[in-house]
């Protein structure tokens, strides 16, 4: 028990050698002075009868070394109690010791009577949150284990606080020995001697990565569960309002198509004002489908797609919108490219939706006026599909916001395509986003993993 | 087989507009604002086709036809609704409606429709 103290803590191991020395070097003259009492009272005792002292003198003497025994065994006393105490503080030496030493807590100590504050003490968890072995760390200096990419503003945080006499209490990210990241809880106290200057800086590592993990799962879950509601009400209410445009729309065909016969062969301006109406109704009806069918929550229907034949059936029907505003569209397809898995209706929407915002973005500028659809491999397993258009661009505070629920930038719009858009192409394990053009407009690009011959 | 049209919907431009619309290929047509007024007016031995909406207050258009059938009417019943959901047709036919129709309704598809069942 003594010898494992010894070993791990070679300072102490000084002091009680020391003291252990003291103790015997007592112990040696207390049995000299001992043994020379008992010599001088043997010598006091023969010179007695031998050349007959005086009986006072004699008497005197035997009072003194009465007194001196006396004297030694209380000394020899005081040394054993000093023994068991120090017994006693050693075993509690040992309690705290092992206490340190079984924590999840990452524990050191730094000396801070070195002008280079070595770290003179590391518990094994400290060892294992930072990665680096015993050898690396004792008589280092603590800050050189952050690691180059630490924030130096912590640090001279720490450092300023730690000097100003005042403990350190904050959360920050580390760096291990091979590079990772953890975040961790630290304090740092200070050690003071009886006069008040401080000895030891001790510091307390608690990795808290799994808690903030867990933290922003809990806030990622509580996000989606208000979208889902969110979404839920927008439905319903979606739902409602396509019910209640859906009547006077009907009326509306009604009276128009009753009209257009009771004319029949004649008025043909009228006739033609009533086919206007019509077509105008059927519009406003399309819509209201669409928007059913965007928060329609169905299970998409997966099959075997060629991106590029998806893509031309997807613009030949916004073609004729893309005519109407004037503006071009050019294809750049891979050839031969392999199938993906999808479901094609949700996957023309999202590709509708990247078009009919880029146009809408080369709205009313002549510079702006045509656009580029690509599909290339981005390797091996992944399609790339990139909507490019020469309109106005993303402004950078809007670059974050893009896809979340209920953005838009459009004062008629519903925010809702591009969220939906994203949440689609996830679900087909990809990925949309999007950027600015170095030169002019923006690219919406979304891939989409190939599908896996094996599995075929 | 009868030219009678009888239209039950809570909608009154609804019904307006699509009686004026079938007037126009001759129908005889009669609208009613609920299911109910219909049960009142209507007897099982006067024939006709009967446009039903389904979303009404009272009695809803399903509930209707359940009703129409369990009175022994052999009347064809269409339903003309703003929803449409994916079994709305198939459902339709189940009950033994003779077809469903999302509004706003195409004024030929109609007549087509309810001239199959006069044909049957």
């Amino acid at each position: 028990m003594k010898k494992e103290i010894v070993k791990r803590k070679p300072g102490k191991a000084k002091e009680l050698l020391l003291k252990n020395v003291t103790r015997n070097n007592l112990e040696k003259k207390i049995r000299e002075q001992s043994d020379e009492l008992a010599t001088r009272s043997g010598q006091l005792k023969r010179g007695a009868d031998r050349e007959k002292l005086g009986a006072d003198r004699e008497r005197v003497s035997e009072n003194k070394i009465l007194k001196q025994k006396k004297e030694l065994n209380s000394r020899s006393g005081q040394l054993k109690e000093g023994a068991d105490r120090e017994k006693l503080a050693e075993e509690q030496i040992h309690i705290r010791t092992k206490a340190m030493e079984s924590t999840f807590d990452g524990i050191f100590v730094i000396d801070a009577k070195q002008s280079d504050y070595p770290i003179i003490y590391a518990n094994p968890s400290f060892l294992h949150l930072t990665g680096y072995s015993k050898n690396e760390v004792i008589g280092k200096n603590y800050f050189l284990l952050y690691g180059s990419d630490a924030d130096l503003r912590i640090y001279e945080e720490i450092k300023q606080t730690l000097l100003q006499g005042r403990s350190f209490h904050g959360e920050m990210m580390h760096f291990k020995k091979n590079g990772e990241k953890f975040w961790s809880l630290l304090r740092i106290t200070l050690v003071r001697d009886k006069n008040g200057i401080v000895t030891h800086y001790v510091g307390n590592k608690t990795d808290t990565t799994l808690m903030k993990q867990r933290d922003s799962e809990i806030k990622e879950q509580r996000e989606e569960l208000l979208h889902v509601t969110r979404v839920g009400k927008l439905a319903e209410f979606v739902s409602s309002l396509a019910h209640e445009i859906s009547q006077p729309l009907t009326a509306i065909l009604s009276y128009a198509q009753a009209a257009q016969r009771m004319l029949k062969d004649r008025e043909p301006q009228l006739q033609e004002i009533l086919q206007y109406i019509i077509n105008d109704d059927q519009r406003a009806s399309e819509v209201i489908r669409r928007l059913r069918y965007l928060l329609k929550k169905t299970k998409p229907a997966f099959e075997s797609i060629s991106i590029n034949s998806l893509i031309n059936d997807t613009t030949t029907l916004i073609m004729p919108d893309i005519a109407a505003r004037d503006k071009a569209i050019k294809f750049d397809f891979i050839t031969n490219p392999p199938s993906i898995m999808g479901d094609r209706i949700q996957l023309q929407q999202v590709l509708l939706n990247l078009i009919s915002n880029s146009l809408e973005a080369m709205e009313g500028s002549k510079l702006s006026h045509e656009m580029l659809i690509r599909t290339s491999l981005k390797d091996n397993e992944t399609i790339l599909v990139q909507v490019r258009d020469t309109g106005c661009g993303i402004p950078e505070e809007n670059m974050k916001k893009l896809f979340t629920h209920f953005f838009t930038s459009k004062p008629d719009g519903l925010g809702m395509g591009l969220s939906i858009s994203r949440s689609i192409v996830e679900a087909h394990g990809g990925r949309l986003d999007a950027e600015n053009n170095p030169d002019r407009g923006a690219t919406f690009y979304f891939t989409l993993p190939i599908i896996k011959k094996d599995k075929k | 087989m009868s030219n009678n049209i009888y239209i039950v919907d809570d909608d009154e431009s609804v019904c307006r507009a699509l009686k004026t619309l079938l007037m126009t290929y001759g129908f005889n047509v009669t609208t009613f604002n609920s299911a109910q007024k219909f049960f009142d007016t209507v007897t099982n031995d006067q024939p006709g086709c009967l446009l039903l909406d389904i979303h009404m207050p009272g009695i809803d258009g399903w509930e209707t036809q359940k009703k129409v059938l369990a009175s022994g009417s052999t009347r064809p019943v269409i339903f003309i609704s703003a929803e449409k959901k994916d079994d709305a047709t198939a459902r339709a036919v189940k009950v033994g409606a003779v077809g469903f129709l999302q509004k706003p309704v195409n004024g030929q598809t109609l007549v087509d429709l309810i001239n199959t069942t006069k044909k049957n």
